[in-house]
């Protein structure tokens, strides 16, 4: 066993988790999507891609790039809740929450991608 | 360059790993720790508000407690966070700036900005392996007339004379180890517009694994060598070296040239010289009784050659042993008495061919006090006693790097120049002074240039034309001026090539044939016009009828009615 792959497959699984336990539930509904779960996602989500560095593989580079996918769409989900987000007492808007929560969907995406790579790459090492 | 990013990230991985972690730590901690607003409410810090008091705090830039004083608690947590992240952030610059030091990286970066640049060169170029005397001496001279060079050496030094040198087109340099092939592929072997390559190190063995990797790589690149001792350049011959460059013999056979045959050998280096050097006027060594001082490669060579020429020749040899000389006077010839045993006193002239610059000097020194009329051949080993040997003005200083160069010259220019010099050699001295003095009518006293011509679609469509149209074309209608086609270019036609038929000298009438080779040697201004006369139809028909022909079908069509 080497530690590094469990590190590594740690935080792309972990990734895709959170990723999908802050997707999960009503759209619109802040209620059922919590601040700090999309925040954690966001910081397993870097340390995965920063993890991913250096492959010089084809796999490898596919790996990088589904991350960055999933950076950017959550990191434009983080910086739409700062702006948008609840001022005062006006409660967060439905409309905000939706692009939010899809938003992080499509992240959900590239990480369930990654995910899967890393099971075929897993497959084909065949030891 | 794709290795060199691969690497940057691969080591920023733990430096960038620790700053997120404690960015996200220190963001998380300031989100859960209890403070209070303007009106004295509780309030806690949104993600992206703790989000961007770390960031400023982080950076050491401190803006202070943004949007409400700080809590006890929070205070706590921002002293905390202040150390955490600082010290990621140091540590993470800290290992860009030893990144940037890293003296693995820096030759990465050095040798991907090469490949590029010779990659990215879109003219013919030759490579040339050793920027030393020789090698510094014949880039310039291909610079001069207008070739792109690349140059490999393993001294950084000499890379960095090379940048400090003002070329009329960039040198691209590289400090590495040209016995490599990795060297020689990025130095661009296999490049389309790579002509040839010219191994001129000091160093015969990696000259023999340059010419080994090239012919392995890429066998249809012209491979000149420089070989010192016969048994490399018997090597290099065995696997096809196009050409060997051994110059001591070349000195000899100079030698040799300069006392039966003047004129061709005055021809040889008028016409393989650097550019804007005046036509030399040497004074032919005597024949007679001859000292030879060190029977070393030098001394043997000379040996042969003055011995074929009919002189007589005593040698003095301070290790005969070693040299394997017989017949020879023990000593080192700086001494009067060795001299005069070696018969000084009836001689005509001394080679002082040790390979000891003060030596040399000594021994040419004190037989001319001996004997101030003797014809003094003497070899000059290092760069920097130049000035001493151009104090002394020996009658023939043989000087490596010269030879070298002029050689390389002949075969890189165009290898009809070298054929042509070749076949020249067995011409008569009269035959050659001839041409000298018919070349200086023509083009000046000056180097002139020689370039050749080639007689098919792709080098002179416009010749192709009116050949294909059955009209004949001599070699006449080439040397005419394209502007004025009553005014002469100033050129001569030195040979021409046709399969293996060659003519030296060709006649104006020679009528030209497809596939025909033509060496042209000239004024620069002849050089320049030339390409006009063999690409363009329109100024080759007005060169051989004197009328211009119309461009556009319509003043064709006119043109023809008229007629």
């Amino acid at each position: 066993m080497n530690l590094e792959k469990v590190a590594f497959g740690f935080f792309i699984v972990l990734a895709m988790t959170l990723n999908f336990g802050f997707f999960i539930g009503d759209m619109g509904n802040p209620e059922f999507h919590h601040s700090y779960e999309l925040y954690a996602a966001i910081v397993v989500n870097l340390i995965a891609t920063v993890l991913k560095f250096g492959d010089r593989t084809q796999i490898g580079a596919i790996h990088l790039s589904t991350s960055l996918v999933a950076d950017i769409q959550l990191i434009a989900a983080a910086v739409i809740w700062a702006i948008f987000g609840a001022m005062g007492d006006t409660p967060i808007a439905t409309s905000t929450m939706v692009s939010i929560v899809s938003l992080s969907g499509g992240a959900f995406l590239a990480n369930v991608t990654s995910v899967i790579l890393l099971i075929i790459e897993t497959i084909m090492l065949r030891r | 360059m794709n290795s060199i990013f691969f690497l940057i990230l691969r080591r920023m991985r733990a430096p960038l790993i620790t700053l997120i972690v404690s960015y996200g730590i220190a963001v998380f901690g300031f989100t859960l720790m209890p403070g209070l607003d303007a009106q004295g409410q509780p309030w806690q810090m949104s993600i992206f508000e703790a989000f961007y008091v770390i960031s400023y705090t982080a950076t050491t830039i401190g803006f202070g407690e943004i949007p409400y004083p700080f809590s006890q608690a929070q205070r706590l947590w921002m002293t905390f966070s202040i150390y955490l992240t600082v010290i990621s952030w140091f540590y993470a610059i800290g290992k860009i700036i030893a990144l940037a030091q890293d003296p693995a990286l820096r030759q990465a970066i050095t040798l991907a900005r090469f490949g590029r640049t010779v990659s990215s060169l879109y003219e013919p170029y030759y490579i040339v392996c050793g920027y030393g005397e020789t090698g510094s001496l014949l880039v310039g001279a291909l610079d001069q007339k207008g070739m792109r060079v690349v140059t490999l050496d393993i001294d950084q030094e000499r890379i960095n004379e090379l940048e400090l040198q003002d070329y009329q087109s960039p040198v691209p340099g590289l400090c590495a180890d040209a016995k490599l092939p990795e060297t020689l592929l990025q130095a661009g072997i296999h490049h389309p517009h790579c002509r040839g390559i010219a191994a001129l190190t000091n160093d015969d063995h990696v000259n023999l694994a340059v010419a080994v990797a090239v012919k392995l790589i890429n066998p249809e690149l012209p491979v000149l060598c420089r070989a010192e001792h016969i048994e490399t350049a018997a090597n290099m011959a065995s696997f096809g070296t196009d050409h060997i460059i051994n110059p001591y013999e070349l000195f000899g056979e100079h030698l040799a040239m300069e006392i039966h045959s003047l004129g061709t050998y005055l021809l040889h280096e008028w016409l393989t010289g650097v550019p804007g050097t005046s036509l030399p006027s040497p004074v032919p060594p005597p024949v007679g009784h001859w000292v030879v001082c060190g029977y070393g490669r030098f001394g043997k060579a000379v040996v042969r050659n003055l011995e074929q020429e009919g002189a007589s020749i005593q040698i003095i040899e301070a290790q005969p042993e070693l040299t394997g000389c017989e017949n020879f006077i023990r000593g080192s010839g700086t001494e009067a008495h060795t001299l005069i045993e070696a018969g000084v006193e009836r001689a005509v002239g001394i080679v002082a061919g040790t390979d000891n610059d003060t030596n040399n000097l000594s021994i040419a020194m004190t037989a001319l006090e001996l004997r101030p009329d003797l014809f003094v051949v003497i070899r000059k080993n290092r760069r920097f006693n130049s000035v001493l040997f151009r104090k002394f003005n020996a009658d023939i200083t043989m000087q490596l790097s010269d030879i070298i160069a002029h050689e390389c010259l002949a075969h890189l220019i165009t290898p009809m120049l070298a054929q042509f010099l070749h076949l020249a050699r067995s011409q008569s001295n009269a035959w050659a002074n001839q041409l000298i003095s018919r070349l200086v009518a023509v083009v000046g006293e000056n180097v002139p240039e020689t370039w050749g011509a080639y007689i098919n679609m792709e080098r002179s469509p416009a010749v192709m034309c009116l050949l294909e149209e059955g009209k004949p074309v001599t070699l006449e209608l080439l040397t005419k001026d394209p502007y004025n086609r009553e005014q002469p270019l100033f050129l001569v036609p030195l040979l021409l090539i046709r399969g293996n038929q060659s003519m030296l000298l060709p006649e104006l009438e020679t009528p030209l044939l497809a596939g025909d080779r033509i060496l042209f040697c000239g004024t620069q201004t002849a050089k320049a016009a030339h390409p006009l006369l063999v690409l363009n139809q329109k100024v080759l028909r007005y060169v051989q009828e004197g009328v211009e022909i119309p461009d556009s079908i319509v003043w064709r069509w006119l043109a023809e009615r008229q007629r």
